[in-house]
């Protein structure tokens, strides 16, 4: 597609700029986050426990979100906390991406027995509830960011595999496809050059949307203490600690909670919002 | 004549074995193409025409369809008997192929000028500089001005598509050229117009021919040579001019009195009657002996033979043979 052509359609959905938008902010604060806080995170100070929200009453050096049940700025420990989010998802997105991509083209592009054997084992892993797959995992090989990771890649590869699998078998009919083994290529030029840019397209856009669920589940398992481990800050676990004091001191869950949400939605629009742009019947 | 022979299909049986049965759709096509030549490969829908086409360039959808015997050989090599390598070596410098749909034969995210070039660079050793210059050739040769090298296959019309499809058969100047039914998914005057090309083209690079249509004006504009092909063999063979003029096969008479004539008095058009023979249950002895007006006891239990009635004109008919 024409780059002048996509930039207008980016232009004119509002799923998109709305969703890229947000998008852009959560990671550049995420990033700049270091610059940005003014309390450690992670040191007690009970003196200062339970602080409500001062908001931007004195700038970045009030608490402007409160502070926890140890005394902790819940500001500093949102955009800490969004590091390991965004870092989390990012890894496990785009790992499980290559090997469910990989996988997929490869189940879709051969079919007959491994075809077989690769979709029998992504229909296993789907009979699994991930949330259990993942909370058993954690349980036996221990808490930890790594370990996150891997499980959150083993639970979501079969998404990328079956949507791929799928698009490789409807192009790989195409005549273009018949027309390049004519006219003399490689297996391999035709699976990668031919048929896969003709599925990256829902790629991106699955991509994008994985985003936003792979932040919720870390949220989740964390949420249940079998993610990321106080006190390195996590959405999940800032909200699992506000849990106790939700009717006195609703900030600690609010702020982290509504963080959360912002997120997700941000990402899940910008899913929404690619979909319109490189759908290529629009025109 | 005998010594630049360029393809020659021997006897050549292929099948399709599917759930639903077992489909013969050749049963001993014995065909000669000889350098320079152009043949026209006429038949109905499920004749074999693409099976045959396909099978030349060994590349018959797997697992269903099967050589189960025959030789095909290209310049007195066995193609079935060939390396990968070999193949693919074969596959768009030496023998290239047009499609019918130029609607899908292209593919939809590279740049017409991406996708010519790529074939020149896989077979030649060459800068993307030169690929492209190359492409930019053929593009103006085939009409598409140089200048639309950047665009997406979606930017042009059928005709137009045609046309990229064309220039990338014969970007490596081919010996062959297969022609899958080229304009039959374009409207007449389009139609006309790729076939003027093709003429030109054919003229030019002095390329082998095989032109596999149902459209008997095509091969009577393009091709010197005609065979026609029923239940997965040839029945009749010769001369378009003899083949046309004065057809042999009842078939051939058949296909030829289902034209309208724009001429003369108007009268009923003639019609074949039954169905095509078709190949999971093919009849014995000749397959359109259940159709045939003359047939006789013979054609329903003996395959009838090859046999040359005059010059270079050949037919596979007992009544045809014998009463000549």
């Amino acid at each position: 597609m024409d780059k002048k052509i996509l930039f207008s359609r980016m232009l004119k959905s509002k799923f998109f700029m709305v969703g890229a938008v947000l998008v852009l902010l959560i990671v550049l604060l995420s990033v700049f986050s270091p610059f940005i806080v003014q309390f450690d995170p992670v040191t007690n100070s009970l003196k200062d426990r339970l602080i409500s929200p001062e908001y931007f009453a004195s700038g970045l050096s009030g608490h402007v979100f409160g502070t926890d049940d140890l005394g902790r700025d819940i500001f500093s420990r949102l955009l800490l906390g969004s590091r390991y989010s965004l870092f989390i998802a990012a890894a496990v997105v785009l790992v499980a991406a290559f090997i469910g991509t990989i996988l997929g083209a490869v189940s879709g592009y051969f079919g007959g027995v491994t075809d077989m054997i690769i979709m029998r084992l992504c229909d296993i892993m789907m009979a699994i509830p991930n949330l259990v797959l993942a909370i058993a995992v954690m349980a036996i090989l221990g808490p930890n960011i790594f370990n996150l990771i891997i499980v959150l890649i083993v639970t979501s590869w079969v998404q990328y595999c079956k949507v791929t699998r799928n698009n490789v078998m409807v192009v790989k009919n195409a005549e273009f496809v018949k027309a390049s083994q004519v006219l003399g290529a490689k297996k391999t030029h035709i699976m990668f050059r031919q048929i896969f840019p003709n599925v990256t397209t829902q790629l991106i856009i699955l991509i994008s949307q994985q985003f936003g669920w792979t932040i919720l589940t870390e949220a989740s398992l964390s949420f249940l203490s079998l993610g990321v481990q106080p006190p390195t800050p996590s959405w999940g676990n800032m909200i699992a600690d506000g849990r106790n004091y939700l009717i006195t001191n609703p900030w600690m869950v609010f702020a982290p909670g509504i963080a959360l949400m912002i997120t997700v939605l941000a990402f899940n629009f910008l899913g929404d919002g690619l979909r319109d742009v490189l759908d290529p019947k629009k025109i | 004549m005998e010594n630049n022979v360029l393809l020659e299909i021997k006897d050549l049986q292929v099948q399709y074995v599917t759930e639903r049965g077992t489909g013969n759709a050749l049963n001993g096509l014995t065909l000669t193409i000889h350098k320079g030549e152009s043949l026209g490969l006429v038949g109905e829908t499920g004749a074999g025409k693409t099976t045959a086409a396909l099978s030349v360039l060994n590349l018959l959808p797997k697992p269903a369809g099967r050589i189960i015997g025959g030789e095909i050989l290209y310049n007195g090599k066995s193609v079935q008997k060939m390396s990968n390598k070999e193949l693919m070596d074969i596959r768009g410098k030496k023998i290239s192929m047009i499609f019918q749909n130029p609607l899908t034969s292209l593919n939809p995210v590279f740049t017409i000028g991406e996708q010519i070039s790529m074939v020149i660079r896989k077979h030649e050793k060459c800068t993307h500089r030169q690929a492209d210059e190359k492409t930019k050739q053929l593009l103006e040769e085939v009409g598409i001005p140089g200048s639309r090298l950047h665009d997406y296959p979606s930017q042009f019309s059928g005709g137009m598509r045609q046309r990229v499809g064309i220039a990338a058969g014969i970007a490596l100047n081919p010996e062959l050229l297969i022609a899958d039914e080229p304009t039959t998914a374009l409207d007449v005057t389009i139609q006309a117009q790729i076939l003027e090309l093709m003429k030109k083209l054919k003229t030019q690079y002095d390329t082998s021919l095989l032109m596999i249509t149902h459209n008997l004006g095509i091969i009577s504009e393009l091709c010197e040579n005609v065979a026609v092909i029923y239940g997965g063999r040839i029945i009749e063979h010769g001369p378009v001019k003899d083949v046309f003029g004065t057809p042999l096969h009842p078939y051939t008479a058949g296909l030829l009195g289902a034209i309208p004539s724009l001429e003369g008095k108007k009268e009923r058009l003639h019609a074949i009657p039954g169905k095509i023979a078709g190949a999971t249950n093919l009849p014995a002895g000749c397959a359109f002996h259940p159709r045939c007006e003359m047939c006789i006891e013979k054609c329903k239990s003996q395959v009838p033979p090859m046999a040359t009635v005059r010059p270079g004109h050949n037919v596979a008919c007992f009544v045809k043979a014998e009463g000549k």
